[in-house]
């Protein structure tokens, strides 16, 4: 069997000294899709950045590609295919809309069109700075940003947080075609559990920096009362998102 | 009255335009990186020795000397922030303005070693000297000769860093280091260029510096406070602050020893103590 896309083994990580996750696995394949549940703080956005490679990892390999890509930069990571979408949605504000997605493209099916196609808002704001835009458009907008950088795979952190009913069926329909279309891989980390494994077909529950539960999406959706225990209602999940 | 204003204003525009060759570097760097690098100053000093040693062994024409002593210092200082620099990104203030202070000293001896603790005067060529008059006031060339360069550099900066993709990739790592990181960006190498270009850019000004302010080995240490000051009220990153910072404080530099000459130098600190009551985060600043 082929070597799957994105590997991490037995993975500790953390910020300093502190250990945030403590032993997680997971293998993404090409066109595969993985959902990151659990409530706030147990550790989902430090296992993105562990993937970028913004965390110590003091255990555990990561390998992309059947490469072991644990030692590696954040920019050689993205280089190599590693689309990472953060959480703040932090859009660099002294550049506008255009050059925050040119700054850093690399050549590919993801082109200025492309993203403007996808995201038609953006391009009537092309010539706005960064800062001035609406929530749900900085979120199109660091989506479209990463696009642009033609990866394999696309990290997305929380991206519905916040938003209008209205954008987040936009985006929820974007990231749908990305995977079934373009057969980009995608993990999603989220708070709304039902989006989330509607969107992929594998899902990972981390409950206190570790897995405590993984499977099928179509799984985890039936058994309400596993999703009520790790993840919480998504109402609740909701009030404390934020 | 009037030509006498006029007179000082130009004056001081034009040693402006000197602080602003001088420091405009300095700023960028410092808003890139946040690494307090006070051997800015020494790094101009290398640039007028360059030009004095070019021009007095080596028999070049003053302008020539002065691209050689912008690549020369460019690539002297790459080498310090390969070397030493870069270990201390992500140290402490405190440990950074020990290290680069120290660089001044060792600069200085260094300098005072080798070419004495005097001034070393140069000969600009003719076309650079004298004066022109226009409407009753006299120009000195050389003045307007800085304030060309000076204008020129600023619209080659502004141009470059607005206009070109790695202007960009400056402003992007200078508003988020680690979503540019993330995106593929590779900011140290972006810093390493921008910290050669903003070096080579004081030792240019060192260069411009000596026909008006002379050089010898304290030069770091004498421009320093004057680099520091264009860097607080522009605004760290900020070439156009840097541009209105230092035609400012040229201006009332020339103007207080002028006018006030009790204060001699002293109006300058109180310009820049009122200024930053007023906008603490600099005429530009954005943080």
């Amino acid at each position: 069997m082929a070597d799957p896309l994105l590997s991490l083994k037995n993975v500790q990580a953390g910020y300093g000294e502190s250990i945030v996750l403590d032993g997680i696995s997971l293998d993404i394949e090409e066109d595969g899709s993985l959902s990151v549940l659990g409530r706030n703080g147990v550790g989902k956005s430090t296992l993105l950045l562990t993937i970028m490679g913004f965390t110590n990892v003091s255990a555990g390999t990561v390998t992309w590609r059947g490469k072991d890509i644990t030692g590696w930069l954040p920019h050689k990571r993205a280089r190599a295919g590693i689309g990472w979408v953060s959480q703040e949605r932090d859009i660099f504000p002294s550049l506008t809309v255009e050059e925050n997605l040119t700054v850093a493209a690399s050549p590919g099916r993801w082109d200025l069109k492309a993203v403007y196609d996808l995201f038609p808002r953006l391009a009537e704001r092309r010539t706005n700075m960064g800062n001035h835009l609406s929530g749900g458009e900085q979120q199109m907008l660091t989506i479209a940003r990463t696009l642009m950088t033609n990866p394999a795979i696309l990290l997305l952190d929380e991206p519905l947080e916040g938003l209008a009913p209205i954008v987040v069926e936009e985006l929820t329909a974007a990231i749908e075609r990305m995977n079934d279309q373009e057969k980009m891989a995608l993990v999603l980390v989220e708070q709304h559990a039902s989006v989330a494994l509607a969107l992929t077909e594998q899902a990972l529950v981390i409950e206190r920096g570790a897995a405590a539960w993984a499977g099928a999406s179509g799984d985890l959706v039936k058994d309400q009362a596993l999703i009520d225990r790790y993840i919480g209602l998504n109402l609740t999940g909701q009030a404390k998102a934020g | 009255m009037t030509t006498q204003i006029v007179g000082i204003l130009f004056d001081g525009l034009a040693f402006g335009m000197l602080l602003f060759v001088l420091s405009v570097g300095l700023s960028v760097t410092l808003g890139l990186m946040n690494f307090i690098n006070l051997a800015h100053g020494s790094f101009a000093m290398i640039g007028g020795y360059v030009t004095l040693t070019l021009m007095r062994e080596g028999g070049w024409p003053f302008l020539a000397t002065l691209p050689a002593a912008f690549v020369i210092t460019a690539l002297i200082s790459v080498a310090f922030e390969r070397t030493l620099f870069r270990r201390l990104y992500r140290s402490t203030a405190l440990n950074q303005v020990l290290l680069t202070i120290g660089l001044v000293f060792v600069s200085a001896a260094i300098a005072a070693y080798f070419y004495g603790t005097v001034q070393q005067p140069i000969q600009v060529p003719d076309y650079l000297r004298g004066s022109h008059e226009i409407a009753g006031v006299s120009f000195a060339t050389y003045r307007l000769f800085l304030l060309v360069v000076a204008l020129f550099l600023v619209a080659l900066l502004i141009g470059g860093l607005e206009y070109t993709r790695f202007g960009a990739r400056i402003r992007a790592a200078v508003d988020d280091q680690r979503m540019a990181r993330g995106l593929g960006i590779d900011v140290d190498s972006v810093f390493a260029v921008t910290f050669a270009l903003g070096s080579g850019l004081a030792g240019l000004g060192g260069a411009l510096a000596i026909e008006i302010v002379g050089l010898d080995p304290s030069f770091g240490f004498h421009y320093l406070v004057f680099m520091l000051i264009v860097v607080a009220v522009g605004g760290l990153g900020s070439v156009g602050g840097s541009f209105a910072a230092a035609a400012l404080l040229g201006i009332f530099d020339v103007a207080g020893k002028y006018y006030v000459p009790a204060l001699g130098s002293f109006l300058i600190y109180i310009v820049l103590i009122v200024l930053l009551f007023v906008r603490p985060r600099g005429l530009f600043g954005k943080r």
